[in-house]
C-alpha cells in the first residue's frame, strides 16, 4: 500500500481561526499552496512543513505524519 | 520595411498591449500583496490553456501553408510573429513570469507548489517535444520529405502546448478546494 503525507493542518486552522489564506500569509506562500498541501495533493519539503508548524504552533510530527 | 523585422515588431506589439491591458486591470482592483499573489495565480490558472489554444491555432495556420504558393513577405511576418509568441511562452514556463509586477509578488506567486508544477509540465513538455521529434524522424525513414524548418515546427507545436496545459491543469487542481 503506497505511503502518504497525513496532515491536521486543516483541524489546527480551525482550533486557531485562521483561514486558508491568513495561514498561507504567515507562512509566506499563497493560498493554493496551503489548500494543495492540507489537501493532500502536494507534499511540501521540510521548510515549508517547519514554517507551518511553527505558524500553527505545534511540531512538525504533530502536524505531519506518514499513513500506510 | 524588412517583413521578418515587421512580423517581430508585429509579435512585440501584441505583447505589450496585452501586457498593458493587464496591468491596468489590476491597477484598478486595490489588493495587498498576498491578494494580488492570490488574483494573478488564479487569472495565469485559466490562461494558460487559452495561451495553448492561440499557440495551437497559430500553428495550424502556418503549417497549413507550408506547401502553399504563399506570397513571401505574408510568410516571413507569420515567423516572425510565431517566434516571438514562441519565446515569449518559453520564457513564461521558464521564469516566474509576470515581469511587471514587483519582485515580492513575483516571489509569492512562485512558491514552492508552483514550482514544482511548472517542473511537472516542463517534464511534460520536453517528453512531448521528444516523441514529436521521434515521430518526424520516423518519418522521414518512409521518404517524406521535411525540412529542418517544418521539423522544428512540429515539435515546438507538439511540446509546448502540452507544457502549457498540464501546467494549466495543475494549477487548476490547486486552486480547487477538497
Amino acid at each position: 500500500m503506497p505511503e502518504r503525507l497525513a496532515n491536521r493542518l486543516k483541524e489546527r486552522r480551525g482550533e486557531l481561526g485562521l483561514t486558508q489564506a491568513e495561514l498561507a500569509e504567515r507562512v509566506g506562500v499563497t493560498r493554493k499552496t496551503v489548500n494543495t498541501v492540507e489537501n493532500g495533493v502536494f507534499t511540501p519539503s521540510a521548510t515549508l512543513a517547519i514554517k507551518l508548524a511553527l505558524a500553527l504552533d505545534l511540531s512538525v510530527e504533530q502536524l505531519f505524519w506518514i499513513e500506510r | 520595411m524588412d517583413d521578418y523585422l515587421l512580423g517581430f515588431l508585429v509579435g512585440l506589439g501584441a505583447v505589450l498591449v496585452v501586457a498593458a491591458i493587464v496591468k491596468l486591470v489590476i491597477r484598478k482592483k486595490p489588493m495587498n500583496l498576498t491578494e494580488k499573489a492570490e488574483y494573478l495565480s488564479k487569472r495565469r490558472a485559466r490562461m494558460l490553456p487559452v495561451l495553448a489554444v492561440i499557440f495551437l491555432s497559430q500553428q495550424a495556420a502556418f503549417l497549413s501553408t507550408v506547401n502553399s504558393p504563399a506570397p513571401h513577405s505574408a510568410y516571413s511576418v507569420k515567423i516572425s510573429a510565431w517566434l516571438v509568441l514562441s519565446i515569449v511562452i518559453l520564457a513564461a514556463l521558464a521564469t516566474k513570469g509576470f515581469w511587471l509586477e514587483p519582485k515580492e509578488v513575483r516571489d509569492l506567486i512562485d512558491d514552492e507548489n508552483t514550482r514544482a508544477n511548472r517542473n511537472e509540465a516542463m517534464r511534460w513538455g520536453f517528453l512531448f517535444s521528444m516523441g514529436g521529434a521521434i515521430a518526424v524522424y520516423a518519418l522521414t525513414l518512409f521518404d517524406v520529405t521535411i525540412t529542418a524548418r517544418d521539423a522544428v515546427h512540429i515539435v515546438m507545436t507538439v511540446g509546448i502546448p502540452a507544457a502549457l496545459i498540464r501546467w494549466g491543469m495543475l494549477e487548476r487542481r490547486a486552486h480547487r478546494d477538497a
